[in-house]
């Protein structure tokens, strides 16, 4: 059975591309003709998996990106088809009709939720976990089982967990994961660190005597150094650890290196360490890393802007309120006369659950100079309520259609931010980059 | 109004605060504000040396499993105290995890049972077939002599029975289980509910009946109608929305 399948499904993955169509359709007929297709696929290439709650997509491409300039040939799920029938996908494009993947490395980004399939269907090497904090929870249920259905997923697990050393729900994997060889990555003290914390929704308790945590410092949420009040549960030795940190340059050293990471933020310069932490592992030249930070580009509609009529739009997708604090400390810094137009929707993709905005900060940018709020998209009333009782003092307007949304916002004639979640973020950028070229 | 004052206890607000739930107390504060009523909310955590009967309002909100494993122990401590505010008055409110922990017991997903303050008779526990509960949920709620449809979000996995007197008849959704079609628990004082989102935002009527509650403690003579009225259309066109959505008239 094994060669027609693999047949049917790179036809059909050829044919796809010919339209110019990805997707993760191939993989699902491929699982849905043979649950084990994953059985079909020879290869003797390392497999690195990335996985965690932010960060995944960055990281993975900087790691495949990596091992690109050192002259290796890599497979990966660049897309963010990150769930089974995506990595199927990816492995069924890269194999041949007799299931061998030639290849030197094979980096994919895998969804939180899918690591035990994955783990027990694939040859994985290196488990690279980025940070744990809630999302979507209609969709994950409670972080804690989810932590814990990877943790079980680890137990027999022989490779090497390259893990975020100041996500204390991060670490405690290695715990559950004897066989594991482990590298821990991290970064010091900065500008941007802090005593106190008002974001930190998860890390509060330790996971092994459940006594609270205390924080030495606090990077942003609840990553930071930590140790437990009663036993020895800390922030490990890190292995790779960012030093001499200059977060509006978003430069840093490790091991006498400099560094520039994509972004100028913690969370990216945390996902550069991720990627450091491999070059150390598969002794891979530092420059190579540092040459894969300033090349990556940047995904779309992260902290891109578009020109209208000299005026500047900038988006940002969110996601959950982590990704969101970080998205609102950026607008905070602008202190000049603002527009913000924040488009947030309910599909699946999103979370069906719009809770999380309370959990969100958006009174960082309710501040005088953000003279008007356009709220859009399927749940446009929940967040302007979400507005109304930040106590916002400007103006409120409600359009849940976003092209009319986005026409307002250009009727304005204001510096604007544009924010919206995972399932409004390209029918917005389409619409204001056509809005730009016809501008133009 | 006599009295211009509530005082609100916010139970472990840093970890009963898994769905947004402090959006309740941002719309608390807010509609008092706009009343001229001080609403002083005093956030309580685990430990903390409080008199919890000096309030008129007692409020708990969800945890995950194992955070209400881990402040069970200082809540059974407040027993006494609780069962004390409540005989002096106070209203209490309790979203999801909170509503759990004032019945008999909690058996949690991993099968773990955590006793609970047993105020009540109904129990919880996990789901058979382990289904959670997940999704947009309207009620048709009843208040002592208010009617109303309730709208929210619920995402538990505990299924609650054995509730004598019901929060409200579920429209659409599932309420306190998966087979009776009720949701939450209210004897007229307190008010127990898996509807997070956060409840109050789209719901100004609910957070409005809490607020009266809580100063009709101390001026019984006091109406739900002597409350000004405020502006919420906003509120009213998001609830239209979800209405409409779960094909509901408004």
């Amino acid at each position: 059975m094994k060669i027609p399948i693999l047949m049917i499904t790179k036809l059909l993955s050829f044919l796809l591309g010919k339209l110019g169509r990805g997707g993760s359709f191939p993989g699902q007929v491929a699982l849905r003709l043979n649950k084990h297709i994953f059985q079909c696929f020879r290869y003797t290439c390392p497999v690195i998996i990335v996985t965690g709650t932010n960060g995944k997509t960055s990281t993975s491409n900087l790691i495949a990106d990596l091992f690109m300039h050192s002259g290796k040939r890599v497979i990966n799920n660049r897309k963010g088809d990150n769930l089974k029938e995506g990595i199927a996908t990816a492995f069924i494009h890269a194999a041949k009709l007799n299931g061998r993947i030639s290849a030197d490395a094979m980096v994919l980004e895998v969804d939180e939720l899918n690591i035990p399939y994955i783990m027990n269907h694939v040859k994985v090497s290196t488990l690279v976990v980025t940070n744990f904090f809630r999302d979507q929870l209609d969709r994950s249920q409670e972080m804690e089982q989810l932590i814990q259905k990877i943790e079980r997923a680890a137990a027999s697990f022989d490779g090497t967990l390259i893990l975020n050393g100041n996500d204390p729900n991060v670490v405690r994997i290695k715990d559950h994961a004897p066989h594991a060889q482990v590298l821990y990555f991290g970064a010091d003290r900065c500008t941007a660190s802090a005593e106190t914390t008002q974001e930190a929704s998860e890390g509060k308790f330790c996971p092994r005597c459940n006594h609270p945590l205390t924080y030495s410092f606090y990077q942003y949420s609840h990553i930071g150094s930590f140790h437990c009040t009663d036993c020895d549960f800390c922030t490990p030795q890190l292995t790779v650890c960012a030093q001499a940190i200059d977060i509006k340059q978003g430069s840093f050293q490790y091991d006498k290196h400099s560094f520039h990471a994509p972004v100028p933020s913690l969370y990216a310069i945390y996902n550069c360490m991720a990627v450091i932490g491999i070059a150390k592992l598969y002794d891979i030249p530092y420059e190579l890393c540092d040459k894969a930070f300033r090349l990556a580009k940047q995904p779309a509609g992260r902290n891109e802007t578009f020109y209208r009529q000299g005026i500047a739009y900038t988006l940002n997708l969110v996601k959950n309120p982590t990704g969101a604090n970080e998205v609102l400390k950026t607008i905070e810094l602008d202190q000049s006369d603002k527009a913000l137009m924040i488009v947030l929707n309910d599909h699946a993709q999103d979370g069906t659950d719009v809770s999380w905005i309370y959990d969100a900060q958006f009174e960082r940018v309710l501040q005088l100079s953000t003279q008007k709020i356009i709220c859009s998209g399927t749940r446009a009333y929940d967040m302007a309520l979400r507005i109304k009782y930040a106590d916002y003092p400007g103006e409120i307007i409600v359009i849940t259609d976003e092209k009319q949304a986005l026409d307002e916002l250009y009727r304005l004639r204001m510096r604007s931010y544009v924010i919206a979640t995972y399932t409004a973020l390209a029918p917005v950028r389409a619409l204001m980059r056509k809005d730009e070229s016809d501008a133009a | 109004m006599q009295h211009k004052k509530i005082r609100v206890c916010w139970m472990y607000h840093n970890i009963m605060d898994l769905y947004g739930d402090k959006g309740n107390m941002m719309v608390l504060s807010k509609r008092c504000e706009n009343r001229g009523i001080e609403c002083e909310i005093v956030p309580l955590d685990i430990g903390q040396e409080m008199d919890l009967t000096s309030f008129d309002l007692l409020f708990l909100g969800g945890g995950a499993d194992r955070e209400q494993v881990l402040l069970m122990e200082d809540l059974l401590k407040r027993k006494q105290q609780i069962a004390k505010a409540m005989e002096q008055g106070a209203f209490i409110v309790l979203i999801c995890g909170g509503y759990q922990l004032f019945g008999q017991y909690y058996i949690a997903a991993d099968g773990t049972k955590i006793e609970g303050l047993k105020f009540f008779d109904y129990y919880t526990e996990a789901g058979s077939n382990y289904q959670r509960c997940i999704g947009n949920i309207a009620i048709s709620a009843q208040l002592d002599d208010i009617t109303t449809t309730v709208i929210g979000f619920e995402n538990h996995g505990g299924q609650t029975r054995n509730v004598s007197t019901p929060f409200g008849k579920v429209l659409s959704g599932y309420g306190n289980n998966q087979s009776e079609h009720m949701e939450g628990f209210y004897n007229g004082q307190v008010l127990g509910t898996y509807l997070h989102g956060p409840l109050f935002p789209k719901n100004p009527e609910i957070a409005d009946f809490v607020i009266y509650k809580c100063l009709k403690k101390q001026n019984p003579e006091l109406k739900y109608t002597d409350l000004t009225k405020l502006d919420d259309s906003l509120e009213q066109q998001a609830r239209e929305v979800m209405l409409k959505r779960m094909n509901l008239t408004v």
